[in-house]
């Protein structure tokens, strides 16, 4: 068997270095291009490698719906506009407006944009895109048939979008599209299930050139005809790690996430850089309205969330790096933020007073709170790999009567079930917190835009005429100040009615060698360095 | 018996006398696991992550729930696992084994051609799989554990059913009349109960460090505060090689275990020494 294997990589290594032998020349040229357009004052590096895992093939359909999957698909599909630290920056579109308040966007293309197998990208393909991606809604589409009324090209480098109702979070996810090429996907019928090569051909900086499903590899290449800003990051590559700081120590990835535990070991070091992420990555405690009647009572949530201890979770689980949930929902870093909003900081007496209005006047002999009817509150709790979390927080729930069954299940499962609504009260985590707070009519208002990442599970059976009301307002409001005032008033009732319980939101650290690379940024509204496409180009 | 028993364990040299010792300290901790663990072993009772020392003898973990409480609770599960699965094992492989040896013809074959099959299949893989099928429960362990185990003593226990049957004693019994179970009960099962013995303790070690792997890879039963889980635990949280929580949140369940079944394999050679004369020189 050994002997079979040396064989066929010999065999391998002979044909791949015929092949380069044949386009020996072509190999050269494409190498030299990128420095000479390139002015170099910009530190380059030739390889960066980050901790890698299966999140699934990287087409606008295939890819796993959360951010570690959707980030390396943008590093392939560039879209109309792009983020940077301070918000949406101008991408494939050079130039957008936004006309008749609201209701039209036109996104002025870039000339001269090559698709990666060579193809130049059109207009038609981004009106291809948007039709395409209404009818078969991507991973991260934001946005459903119902919103789109229609697309015209205009002259022949201007798409005009024409959207049903004026939406104030539209720009953005029409703007974040990942735009897909016509002549590849014009036929296809089921998006989900096309895995071919061509499927990951966008216009992005990045081509895929490794994916192993089970190492949960990734292997990126610069593509040498971007139209875009150089990239300083020549290869991406994701490998498998078992202990990130240990592989980091090594030298084997180049950005590791590390716990305040082990600080100290990096921070007093000139040769590693700390970062702080803000907090926009949370976990929230969900409750099933639909199908367990006695989580409806608002007093009952209400109970929960006094009967939850965010900073003892914080101080244990999170070894201190999080900041408590605001139970308005939107985290402290938001720009829209309402800080005085009711807050349910941990007091038994009030989780105890309202659980007896609700008629659980009465402990059994293991100390659960149950009515007159014998009906106890007693709860499975559905968690992915959160074990630790739920272990302290059926402790915190114990002893305000709350009983809690915790059932492990993997991530991805989890996930699914979260999708499906079969669960009594679940803890999911995501990031997304730090988004257009639009999201807050997905999850609280029951209008999910067609994706299905896990930000956007919204709730079952949960409905608040009132919030509804204000959601529907504030997305037709274009002025930023009366649009804040609405998202303020909206937070309030949500911290009244609690309808799920942010717990916290983690404020992690990041740790790299500046000498190696050092052009890691935050994108305005997101908690990862590794995830903005502006990380791995150059800056101007 | 008793007597029996002492005069047995007189002639245990110094390592099966120490595991023996052990097994029995272990076995004392688990029942008195109540009495003796200070703190709650499910719920925290200080500060996270404190060292040794103090009001905690060997620390806490990150939710500040008690170490040593944890393990006395811990070998609990241990020795339920241990010696559940070896009980199943022995009582089923047992039973097999002399069902296939006595009766003989198409029913020893099929049995053997199964146990074949059991033999060659990787253990640890399928029982991966299969724990995660039947989902994370003590019962769901022991039982897959059980099902992969049964095949020793059923073998060990078809060979010497194979050579009692043909002996004269057995013989001459059968032409007056004595029936299966009379056989079974009056002279197979003392003959082979030493052999099956031995091959128990074996299974229990082996069953130990094959619950303490499952919950390790997180398949484990996560309400049972298992050796493994704890380390599973401890493992799961990011960078403890370059803190000081390793020395206490690690190594002590890690030694429990390993102490644990190291008397095991002690005792179990021991008892091999005696039942199988030729082993012993």
């Amino acid at each position: 068997m050994p002997r079979k294997c040396f064989l066929i990589v010999l065999l391998l290594v002979i044909s791949l270095s015929l092949l380069l032998f044949g386009c020996g020349t072509d190999q050269a040229r494409d190498d030299q291009k990128p420095g000479v357009a390139k002015g170099g004052e910009q530190q380059q590096v030739d390889i960066i490698r980050l901790a890698g895992g299966d999140w699934g093939y990287l087409s606008p359909y295939a890819h796993y719906p959360r951010g570690p999957g959707s980030f390396k698909m943008r590093l392939i599909f560039d879209s109309l506009l792009d983020r940077d630290e301070k918000g949406l920056i101008p991408w494939l579109a050079e130039k957008y407006e936004i006309k008749e308040g609201g209701k039209q966007y036109l996104f002025t293309l870039r000339d001269g944009v090559k698709w990666q197998d060579g193809k130049p990208l059109t207009a038609q393909d981004v009106k291809f895109t948007f039709e395409y991606a209404s009818k078969y809604p991507m991973v991260s589409s934001s946005f459903s048939s119902e919103d789109i009324e229609k697309v015209e090209i205009v002259g022949n480098r201007q798409v005009l979008v024409t959207v049903s109702e004026p939406n104030a979070a539209m720009l953005y996810n029409l703007g974040l599209t990942p735009i897909i090429p016509k002549h590849i996907w014009e036929n296809i019928d089921n998006p989900k299930e096309f895995t071919k090569p061509e499927a990951v051909i966008g216009s992005g900086p990045y081509r895929l050139t490794g994916y192993s499903k089970e190492h949960g590899t990734y292997r990126l290449e610069a593509f040498t005809d971007y139209w875009g800003p150089g990239q300083r990051v020549k290869v991406i590559e994701f490998v498998p790690v078992s202990e990130e700081i240990l592989a980091f120590e090594k030298g084997e990835i180049d950005l590791a996430g590390v716990t305040p535990d082990v600080l100290p070991r990096f921070q007093n070091d000139p040769q590693y850089k700390v970062v702080k992420s803000p907090g926009f990555w949370g976990y929230r405690l969900l409750f099933n309205m639909g199908d367990y009647p006695v989580l409806r009572h608002k007093e009952f949530r209400q109970a929960m969330a006094y009967a939850i201890d965010a900073n003892e979770l914080i101080e244990k689980v999170a070894r201190g790096a999080a900041v408590p949930g605001s139970a308005g929902i939107l985290p402290p870093d938001h720009v829209m933020y309402n800080p005085n909003v009711k807050q349910y900081d941990l007091d038994l007496k009030k989780a105890e007073e309202l659980l007896v209005k609700l008629g659980y006047d009465r402990l059994d002999q293991n100390a659960i709170r149950q009515n007159q009817n014998g009906e106890k509150l007693s709860f499975n709790l559905l968690v992915g790999d959160e074990v630790r979390l739920a272990e302290v927080l059926k402790e915190q729930l114990a002893k305000a009567g709350i009983e809690i069954k915790v059932q492990s299940v993997d991530m991805k499962t989890r996930d699914a079930r979260v999708r499906e609504n079969k669960y009594q009260l679940a803890i999911t985590g995501h990031g997304g917190w730090g988004n257009d707070p639009d999201y807050l009519r997905e999850r609280f208002a029951g209008r999910s835009r067609g994706g299905i990442s896990p930000a956007a599970s919204g709730l079952q059976g949960y409905k608040n005429d009132e919030l509804n009301a204000l959601l529907e307002k504030q997305r037709l409001e274009f002025d930023e100040q009366k649009r804040k005032e609405l998202i303020f008033k909206a937070q309030e009732i949500l911290a009244e009615d609690v309808p799920e319980i942010p717990i916290y939101y983690t404020t992690g650290y990041s740790v790299y060698r500046p000498a190696k690379y050092d052009g890691w940024m935050f994108m305005y509204d997101h908690h990862s360095l590794s995830h903005s496409k502006l990380s791995y180009l150059e800056r101007g | 018996m008793l007597v029996k028993i002492v005069e047995r364990v007189k002639e245990f040299s110094l390592p099966g006398k120490a595991g023996l010792v052990v097994i029995l300290v272990v076995l004392l901790v688990a029942i008195l696991a109540p009495y003796i663990s200070i703190h709650p072993h499910n719920i925290s009772s200080g500060p996270p992550l404190s060292p040794p020392g103090g009001g905690h003898p060997l620390g806490t973990d990150e939710l500040g729930v008690d170490l040593w409480a944890q393990i006395c609770y811990g070998a609990r599960v241990s020795l339920l696992v241990g010696f559940g699965t070896a009980l199943l094992a022995a009582l089923g492989g047992g039973l097999i084994g002399i069902v296939s040896g006595y009766l003989g013809g198409w029913p020893d074959k099929v049995l053997m051609r199964l146990i074949d099959i059991m033999i060659v299949l990787p253990d640890l893989p399928v029982m991966i799989v299969l724990a995660a099928f039947f989902g994370p429960s003590l019962l769901n362990i022991i039982l897959v554990l059980a099902l992969f185990s049964w095949v020793f003593p059923a073998r060990i226990v078809r060979s010497q059913i194979l050579m009692l049957k043909e002996r004269s004693y057995i013989k001459s019994a059968e032409t007056y009349g004595a029936g299966v179970w009379y056989l079974m009960w009056k002279h197979f099962l003392p003959e082979v109960f030493p052999l099956v013995a031995v091959n128990m303790i074996r299974l229990s070690g082996r069953a130990i460090v094959a619950e303490a792997g499952l919950s390790f890879l997180g398949l484990g039963d996560p309400t049972s505060k298992s050796w493994g889980l704890i380390i599973h635990h401890a493992t799961n949280f990011k960078g403890i090689y370059y803190t000081d929580f390793w020395k206490w949140w690690l190594l002590y369940p890690w030694l429990a275990l390993i102490i644990m079944v190291i008397s095991l394999a002690f005792i179990s050679r021991e008892l091999e020494r005696m039942v199988d004369p030729r082993l012993g020189r």
